[in-house]
């Protein structure tokens, strides 16, 4: 599963499908809007251009990684402290290959999948800087 | 013609997003941008640089593809074109 989406998601039913046949391991990322003194965050995306973006850092990663199966679930929308707001489910044969496959996913959605979130504050908001000032439709995640 | 030009986080509140806007033949993607960005001095400075150039940070997309900084100035606009114009990604 592969979405942007407004709608939480149950990650233990994604964790019952991803373990297809030879799977030795799960590994579930889970970001969380986390009370830095704000009151919520608000999501938003490039879907058109976000989506596919989604579909082939899971390809690059399955392939690099032998990752048996990848879920990517990236909400949008004003979310509160505490809800998930990225949820990144894999499955390997080994330990090895799921943490890396994971890590990799993480580190290439930071990198340059096109969404933004604000943090609202009591004050009002602040946009939260990129990690990469120039990424974004670029194949920069190649981390080692 | 006409493009539709797209502005996200920061840019959208002070631009707006989803702007049709008629385009001339051999009008370059910068001139569509700076043509639109000027009814907002914020959003325009936010953009632009001092000799109206997009600032280093901006990030662009013709049709869904990133065009260097450098090429916005020789990239051309058609008709149905969607013009995408953002920050710095901060998602996950």
């Amino acid at each position: 599963m592969i979405a942007i989406q407004h709608e939480d998601v149950d990650i233990g039913a994604l964790v019952r499908n991803a373990k297809e046949n030879g799977t030795g391991a799960v590994v579930v990322f889970d970001g969380i809007v986390r009370d830095d003194d704000i009151r919520q965050i608000e999501l938003e995306a490039y879907e058109e251009v976000a989506v596919p973006e989604l579909r082939k850092i899971a390809r690059e990663a399955s392939e690099k990684f032998r990752l048996l199966h990848v879920d990517i679930v990236h909400r949008i929308g004003r979310l509160d402290i505490g809800e998930n707001i990225l949820v990144i489910v894999v499955s390997a044969g080994h330990r090895k290959e799921a943490y890396e496959g994971s890590r990799f996913i993480i580190e290439a959605i930071k990198a340059g999948v096109p969404i933004w979130k604000k943090e609202l504050t009591k004050e009002g908001g602040r946009w939260v800087p990129g990690e990469h000032p120039h990424g974004s439709g670029q194949p920069g995640y190649h981390i080692s | 013609m006409t493009a539709t030009i797209r502005f996200f986080a920061r840019f959208r509140e002070l631009l707006g997003t989803d702007i049709q806007a008629p385009v001339e033949a051999g009008a370059t993607l910068i001139g569509l941008v700076r043509r639109i960005a000027k009814q907002n001095s914020e959003g325009y400075e936010a953009i632009f640089d001092e000799s109206g150039n997009f600032r280093e940070f901006v990030i662009i997309m013709k049709n869904g593809k990133r065009i260097e900084r450098g090429a916005a100035g020789i990239t051309l606009v058609s008709d149905n074109d969607e013009i995408a114009v953002f920050p710095p990604v901060a998602g996950g």
